[in-house]
């Protein structure tokens, strides 16, 4: 939004795609699959479909860029934030679908723009982004598009200082009342209901809180609590290297997954951890059992739900849910106790002594 | 000279005889898994019938059984789908869609005009049951459609109704609960075929339009007048939704369902023949063949067996000594009466049975018992009560419920916890193995795994994906051999060999099982073979667990399947051979370790020092309770509309629901019943309400960062506005 408005497009003629769900698969993605066998890829199919076929307002342009790197809090400290690259090649190959017969967009008068851009190198996105949008909005000049780009990075730093923030309310909020809350180690688009099944707000029902890694509040003084003795033990160099448990750093949303890991084994009050991956991720699957020992080692809880595609298990997702809950009840208060015996004194989120 | 074109199906042999372009001579018959026999006789028959001459006719096989038969006859093999295509295309130049639907596989062919020609794209499916002819057939089997009423089942106007299109057995249970809500067969029947074309276009177009023409070949498609009815529909409509220019013509006929179209892999086969080198496919006679029937089968049959569950008498002494001990009884008669004190009472209500067990304070064994459940939760627990009550305990110090009734009763009978199942088998195996890693129980229905690690569950597999791997398909094969299940495990250690029967789809095993008999595998060694496929079954196909060395090294085995041994030492030899020191137990309280884990669960709830809310022997026995069951109990939730029963129990301080459409006073609590899944729970929207309401205060007071992403991501307003 930061950038479309800093471009001059009016607010109400951004159109985003729903949330993903089963029924928008199965009015507008059906016949429309391309070969990948990453479950939030296909859905992709149908939000397309939706934003092609589904909008009562004409759209002139369908906008889905092919994102090469993140720009991840880790930037810097690791040795990439590069993205996945079957969710990079996304675009390129839902669009098969699209053109394979007939020209979908075409048809429906929607120009299709697919930037390629690399949101962690910001001195090259402006071009990137001004070569694959001059066409689609004649008159654009570079100047403008660099404005917007700034526009647009500011947006998002402020959207995220913002959630962090919350995060950090949230966790002063646990620590001074000693209540548990929960982390959600997962990828992004698991927050979207369709491919993460909301299942962590089965939990949230129960009264317990929950926190998503990738807002994880990364204040000075909580790093410093939280890290700082490993980096006097020169473990590692910063609160944001993760070399001590992941050397092959160079997969954004993966480092983030393992910085993850060691953060919630680190803040007392996360009793438990909720792993969540989609059906056969390859991204994922060698993360599982690092995470897993990582958190687990801590004593906080850990639980995963893998495998995860289109439809909700219900069954099975509330006898999990039962499960987890009867054990937080039982053990939150321990493994709080005991994590915060593990950590250093001067916990920012607690008066001092 | 004649051309011959066999196709060897999955359920089917088809057979044409052609000569000068002519055809002189068809048939299709069921094999009844007899491939061999089946074409043995059709050669004889196209012998004298057709005069098919050895050492001079041409003969060609497809299908996916004639791998094997047609070097026996001189025969060339040509793969099913070239066939298809080359009839298609030589008598169907405007055809750009083809479906054939087999007995156990679903093939779609593509056919694009290029520059020079027609190229094609070809998709096949032959692992699932999900979407072919068994799909339909098992399933009006089991609804008594016979063979000639379903070939007339109508689709069109039909009401639909949700059938699971990606298993045979799951849409049979769906059929199950669709007849017991008295929904009409025959649209259930038009559900199935609904199913099949769902599944063959979701699965088998891979981002193709089927445009047309359109051809529909195979046994189901031309049959079935229902299927065809839905391949119109939706056909049909995805054109109009595409904008495909039809020309002109009415969709209904550009799909073509030809007079032969169970012959077009025949005919496709000879078509190819024709192009071939004359030294090729000679027909060398039968007597290959028959040689094999009779004989070569049977020889084989001993060289490909496994050797049988047990390795010798010593294997089988180990074994015996191991595990077959008998079940360390419960305290009987005196040793009850003389316990004193309050005790822990843990009911597991199942969905076939509710039991109860009596934990002394010090979590010993007292006592237990069991009733079958009769459909009414409040009946069930009120037989189990007595039970405990007759057997002399009358102290109740705590009450935990486990089960599905769990929540349905916990107010009605004052019990101090419901305890998810997960959580009360593992309490019950840590209290007995507190080492214990793995947890595999094998019911008749289900098959559930649970890991546990820091003394909790941590991953736990719950087979509702797929039938595979239970114990109800053992008890089938054992009463199709007229063996009783407690004869089982002795009959199935005699066998000395065993035939490997395919892990996975429960459909497919069935036929599996067949073919094996029919080798000359006896009822004893196919049960062997049965009780070995199963662990593999249970941990790869439906628990989806590779690794089990990473699960850990203590597996505890439970669940009624685990009483047959025959399946103990499957499992014990399966479990060792994948991780070698792993200690292998039996659950010596096998059925009851969800009541015994209720138990220690109000045992733990106990020592926090607070009274039991029993509401007492008296209390249940005397329960005053009202059944309901009428238009307002319907379930509306889903088209299944399950005709629920209301159970109304007269509770003092209950709230009672005056908003509901079968009101209830104050002092009334409802329980329901006759349900088919969770949501059924819930009353209708109006309890709905009352729920999601409670739901949002719980959930401003507990944020949740993914909520607060989502809202804030997606607002549709300017940076500079969201900044201010």
């Amino acid at each position: 939004m930061g950038f479309l408005t800093a471009l001059g497009v009016d607010p109400r003629n951004v159109v985003f795609s729903s949330d993903t769900s089963e029924e928008q698969g199965r009015q507008f993605g059906k016949g429309r699959g391309t070969v990948d066998c990453c479950y939030p890829v296909k859905c992709i199919s149908g939000h397309y479909g939706e934003l092609v076929f589904g909008q009562k307002q004409k759209l002139d342009i369908l906008l889905s860029p092919m994102i090469y790197n993140l720009p991840s809090f880790l930037s810097g400290h690791v040795a990439k934030s590069l993205t996945c690259p079957r969710v990079m090649a996304a675009p390129e190959n839902i669009k098969a679908g699209f053109i394979k017969e007939q020209d979908a967009f075409a048809e429906a008068g929607i120009q299709y723009v697919t930037p390629f851009v690399s949101l962690d190198e910001p001195l090259l996105v402006p071009k990137q982004l001004f070569e694959t949008m001059r066409e689609a909005l004649p008159g654009l000049t570079y100047e403008e598009t660099g404005r917007a780009v700034e526009a647009g990075f500011r947006a998002l730093r402020d959207f995220s200082h913002r959630l962090r923030k919350k995060s950090r309310e949230v966790l002063e909020w646990c620590a001074r009342e000693n209540r548990a809350c929960l982390m959600v180690i997962a990828r992004p688009y698991h927050m979207d209901p369709g491919i993460g099944h909301e299942i962590e707000v089965d939990l949230q029902a129960y009264g317990y809180p929950i926190l998503w890694m990738q807002y994880f509040p990364i204040d000075d003084d909580l790093m410093q609590w939280a890290f700082g003795e490993d980096i006097r033990a020169g473990h590692i160099k910063s609160a944001f290297d993760i070399r001590d448990v992941w050397p092959s750093s160079y997969s954004s949303n993966t480092n983030e997954i393992l910085w993850g890991a060691k953060v919630a084994a680190r803040i007392p009050w996360i009793a438990c951890v909720v792993r969540m991956s989609s059906y056969e991720c390859g991204m994922d699957q060698p993360t599982y059992t690092p995470v897993q020992q990582i958190v687990e080692r801590s004593g906080t809880l850990f639980f995963s739900f893998q495998d995860l595609d289109s439809t909700k298990p219900s069954g099975s997702v509330k006898i999990r849910v039962e499960t987890i809950t009867h054990y937080l009840e039982k053990y939150a208060g321990t493994i709080i106790a005991k994590k915060k015996a593990a950590m250093p004194a001067g916990c920012p989120f607690l008066p001092a002594a | 000279m004649k051309f011959v074109g066999v196709d060897v199906g999955s359920t089917t042999v088809k057979a044409v005889v052609m000569e000068d372009g002519k055809v002189g001579w068809q048939d299709y018959q069921r094999h009844n898994t007899r491939q061999a026999e089946k074409v043995l006789e059709f050669l004889a028959r196209m012998e004298t019938e057709a005069g098919l001459a050895v050492g001079q006719d041409r003969v060609f096989f497809t299908g996916s059984g004639a791998g094997f038969i047609a070097p026996q006859v001189g025969a060339k093999l040509i793969q099913e789908v070239v066939a298809v295509a080359a009839c298609v295309e030589r008598q169907h130049p405007d055809v750009r869609f083809v479906s054939e639907i087999g007995g156990e596989d679903m093939k779609t062919i593509f056919f694009t005009a290029t520059g020079t020609g027609r190229s094609k794209q070809v998709y096949m499916q032959s692992a699932c049951s999900g979407g072919t002819g068994t799909f339909i057939e098992k399933t009006a089997r089991k609804l008594q459609v016979p063979g000639e009423r379903l070939a007339e089942l109508p689709y069109a106007g039909m009401a639909l109704h949700k059938v699971s299109s990606k298993c045979g057995i799951f849409a049979e249970t769906d059929a199950n609960t669709l007849v017991k809500t008295g929904v009409p067969v025959e649209e259930i029947i038009a559900s199935l075929f609904e199913a099949v074309v769902y599944q063959n276009l979701a699965t088998l177009t891979k981002g193709n339009t089927p445009a047309p023409e359109v051809l529909l070949l195979g046994g189901p498609n031309l049959f079935f007048k229902g299927l065809q009815e839905a391949w119109r529909h939706h056909l049909a409509k995805l054109w109009s939704q595409r904008k495909l220019d039809l020309g002109g013509r009415e969709p209904a006929s550009l799909i073509n369902i030809p007079a032969e179209a169970l012959y077009y892999a025949c005919l496709g086969c000879i078509e190819i023949g024709q192009g071939e080198k004359p030294e090729i496919g000679i027909y060398q006679g039968s007597d290959k063949l028959k040689w094999w029937v009779e004989e070569g089968q049977h020889e084989a049959k001993a060289k490909e067996g496994a050797r049988g569950l047990v390795a010798g008498a010593g294997d089988l002494a180990t074994f015996v000594s191991e595990y077959v001990k008998p079940v360390p009884p419960c305290h009987v008669g005196d040793s009850r009466a003389q316990h004193v004190g309050a005790v822990l009472l843990g009911c597991d209500f199942g969905s076939t049975t509710a039991k109860a067990v009596v934990l002394s304070a010090d979590r010993e064994l007292l006592f237990s018992c069991y009733a079958l459940s009769k459909g009414n939760p409040i009946e069930d627990a009120q037989s189990l009560f007595q039970q405990v009550r007759e057997a002399g305990f009358t102290d109740v110090g705590a009450l935990a419920l486990t089960g599905y009734g769990k929540d349905l009763l916990k107010d009605v009978l004052g019990a101090d916890m419901g305890v998810v199942e997960t959580v009360a088998h593992a309490t019950a195996a840590l209290h007995f193995y507190p080492d214990a890693d793995v947890i595999c129980d094998v019911g008749g229905t289900d098959v559930k795994i649970m890991i546990l690690r820091q003394g909790t569950v941590a991953d736990f597999r719950l087979n509702s994906q797929c039938s595979s791997g239970n114990g109800a398909f053992l008890q089938g094969v054992a009463e199709r051999y007229n063996i009783k299940l407690e004869a089982y495990a002795d009959r199935a250690f005699e066998a000395k060999a065993m035939p490997s029967l395919t892990m996975g789809c429960g459909v497919f095993l069935q036929s599996d099982i067949v073919n094996q008999q029919r080798k000359g595998w006896s009822a004893e060694e196919i049960m062997a073979a049965l009780a070995a496929v199963l662990p593999v079954n249970v941990w790869i196909y439906a628990g989806q667990l590779q690794n089990l060395r990473a699960a850990g090294r203590k597996f505890i085995l439970q669940g009624g399947t685990h009483r047959n041994m025959a399946v103990v030492k499957a499992q014990v030899d399966f479990i060792r051979g994948k991780v070698p020191d792993a200690e292998v137990v039996l659950h010596p309280y096998s059925g009851e370790a969800g009541a015994i884990g209720a138990a220690l669960c109000a045992g733990d709830w106990r020592t926090r020092g607070e009274t039991s809310h029993f509401r007492g022997f008296e209390t249940i026995a005397a329960l005053t309770y009202t059944t309901t069951t009428s238009a307002g109990t319907v379930c509306k939730w889903c088209p299944i509309n399950c005709t629920r029963t209301f159970i109304d129990v007269q509770l003092p301080g209950a709230k009672g629901r005056e908003w509901s459409k079968v009101p209830l006073a104050p002092g009334w609590e409802r329980v329901i019943s006759g349900n088919s899944c969770p949501k059924g729970l819930v009353e209708d929207v109006n309890e709905m309400r009352v729920v999601k309401a409670k739901l949002e205060e719980v959930k401003r007071e507990y944020p949740n960062v993914a909520e607060m992403v989502r809202k804030d991501a997606f607002r549709r307003v300017s940076a500079a506005a969201v900044a201010e």
